[in-house]
C-alpha cells in the first residue's frame, strides 16, 4: 500500500491548481495546517525524496517543485 | 448502429510539446511522425467526436473527493489552460465538448451498474492538451473524455479499466447510425515522474504492452497488478489503464506501432499507434 498523506497533498494540490512553482515552503504558507515535523520540515526544505517517503503525491512534488529535479 | 472509426493509443508528457530542443531530433522526428501519421488517418476517418480515455494528475481531483472514473459533461475544455500553457508551451484554447454524447454515457453507464462521477468543469493538462494540440489542432473535432484514476492510489483495477472500456464501445456502437466514433486513450507508456527514479524508463516493460496491443491481447494487460506495473513501468506507467479501457471497446482489433522512442529528455517511453480492426 502507498502512503498518502492527506496534510500534504492539499497544500501541493493548492499551488499546483495556481501553477505555483516554488523551491521550498515557508512559515507563513503552512499556518493552520497540522502537520507532523517531519513533513513541515520536508516542505520548508523542500526534499522531494523525503516529501515521496512522507507520502506525498509524486505529480504533485514534480509540479511544484519543479526546480528541485535535475531533469 | 453507429460506428467506432478510429482508435488510437498515445502517450501524453508536458515535454514533448514544451521542450522539444532537448529532444534527440532523429527520436523527436519519429515521434512527432507517428503522431501526424495518426491525424492523417484521424481526418480521413471523418469522426463526428472523439471519445478519450485519460486520467488526470490532481488538476481536478482532489483528494477530498477522487472519483475512480469520471465522465466529462463540460462545454468546453482548457487543453491548454494559459496556466499551463507556460510549462507545455502550447497557446492556451478551447476544445469543444461532446456534452450530450458524455451525458448519455453516463445515464446509460449508470442504469447498467458503472457508476461514473461526472464533471461539468476540466481543466485538462497534458492528458488532453498534447495529444489533442497534434490530433485536433483546429479544435473543431469534439471531445468526450473519460477520466480514470491513474494518479492517486489506490487505483482501480485493470480488470476494471478493461471492463468500463468495453461499456463505453457498447454504448458508442448503440448511438445512431449516421454517429462516427474516434477512440482515443493517452497515457504510459513507462515513466517515474517525481519519485525518487525520476527519469528512468524502462523499453523491456513497454516492449512488453506494445507487442500485447500488437497482438490484440489485451489479457495479460488486464492482470497486470499496481504493485507489477509500479515496479517495471513507474508511476507514470499506471497510465496504461487508459490503453486498456480502449482495448476493451474494440475486442480483438490489433495495435500497429507507428512509433516508439524512450525519451529520456522527456522522462517517458513514447509511442504513437493506430489500432486496426
Amino acid at each position: 500500500m502507498i502512503r498518502t498523506s492527506y496534510v500534504l497533498n492539499k497544500i501541493l494540490t493548492a499551488l499546483a491548481r495556481q501553477h505555483t512553482m516554488k523551491d521550498k515552503l515557508t512559515d507563513d504558507e503552512l499556518v493552520g495546517h497540522d502537520l507532523s515535523d517531519a513533513e513541515r520540515a520536508a516542505l520548508k526544505a523542500g526534499d522531494i525524496t523525503g516529501l515521496y517517503h512522507l507520502g506525498a503525491n509524486p505529480y504533485l512534488i514534480r509540479r511544484v517543485f519543479r526546480s528541485r529535479f535535475p531533469i | 448502429m453507429a460506428e467506432i472509426v478510429a482508435a488510437l493509443l498515445t502517450s501524453h508528457a508536458p515535454l514533448i510539446t514544451g521542450k522539444p530542443e532537448v529532444s534527440k531530433p532523429e527520436q523527436r522526428d519519429r515521434l512527432y511522425g507517428g503522431f501526424h501519421e495518426l491525424r492523417r488517418r484521424l481526418a480521413a476517418a471523418r469522426p463526428d467526436l472523439i471519445v478519450m480515455f485519460v486520467n488526470d494528475h490532481i488538476q481536478n481531483f482532489p483528494y477530498s473527493n477522487m472519483p475512480a472514473f469520471c465522465v466529462g459533461l463540460a462545454e468546453a475544455y482548457d487543453a491548454p489552460s494559459p496556466g499551463g500553457s507556460r510549462l507545455m508551451r502550447i497557446a492556451p484554447r478551447k476544445v469543444r465538448g461532446a456534452s450530450e454524447w458524455g451525458r448519455a454515457l453516463l445515464e446509460s453507464g449508470l442504469a447498467a451498474g458503472f457508476d461514473f462521477a461526472y464533471s461539468y468543469e476540466i481543466e485538462s493538462w497534458d492528458e488532453l492538451s498534447v495529444p489533442l494540440h497534434f490530433l485536433n489542432p483546429e479544435g473543431n473535432i469534439p471531445v468526450a473524455p473519460v477520466y480514470t484514476n491513474c494518479a492517486a492510489p489506490p487505483l482501480p483495477t485493470p480488470r476494471r479499466c478493461h471492463e468500463v472500456g468495453a461499456f463505453v464501445g457498447t454504448f458508442g456502437r448503440s448511438r445512431p447510425a449516421t454517429e462516427r466514433i474516434a477512440l482515443l486513450a493517452t497515457g504510459g507508456i513507462s515513466h517515474w515522474v517525481g519519485t525518487p527514479e525520476t527519469g528512468r524508463i524502462n523499453p523491456d516493460f513497454d516492449h512488453r504492452v506494445l507487442d500485447h496491443v500488437t497482438r490484440g491481447d489485451s489479457e495479460p494487460l488486464i492482470r497486470l497488478t499496481h504493485a507489477e506495473i509500479e515496479r517495471d513501468g513507474g508511476n507514470g506507467g499506471q497510465e496504461i489503464r487508459n490503453w486498456i479501457a480502449l482495448l476493451g471497446a474494440v475486442p480483438g482489433w490489433k495495435g500497429e506501432v507507428l512509433a516508439y522512442e524512450p525519451v529520456a529528455e522527456w522522462i517517458t517511453g513514447c509511442a504513437t499507434v493506430w489500432v486496426h480492426p
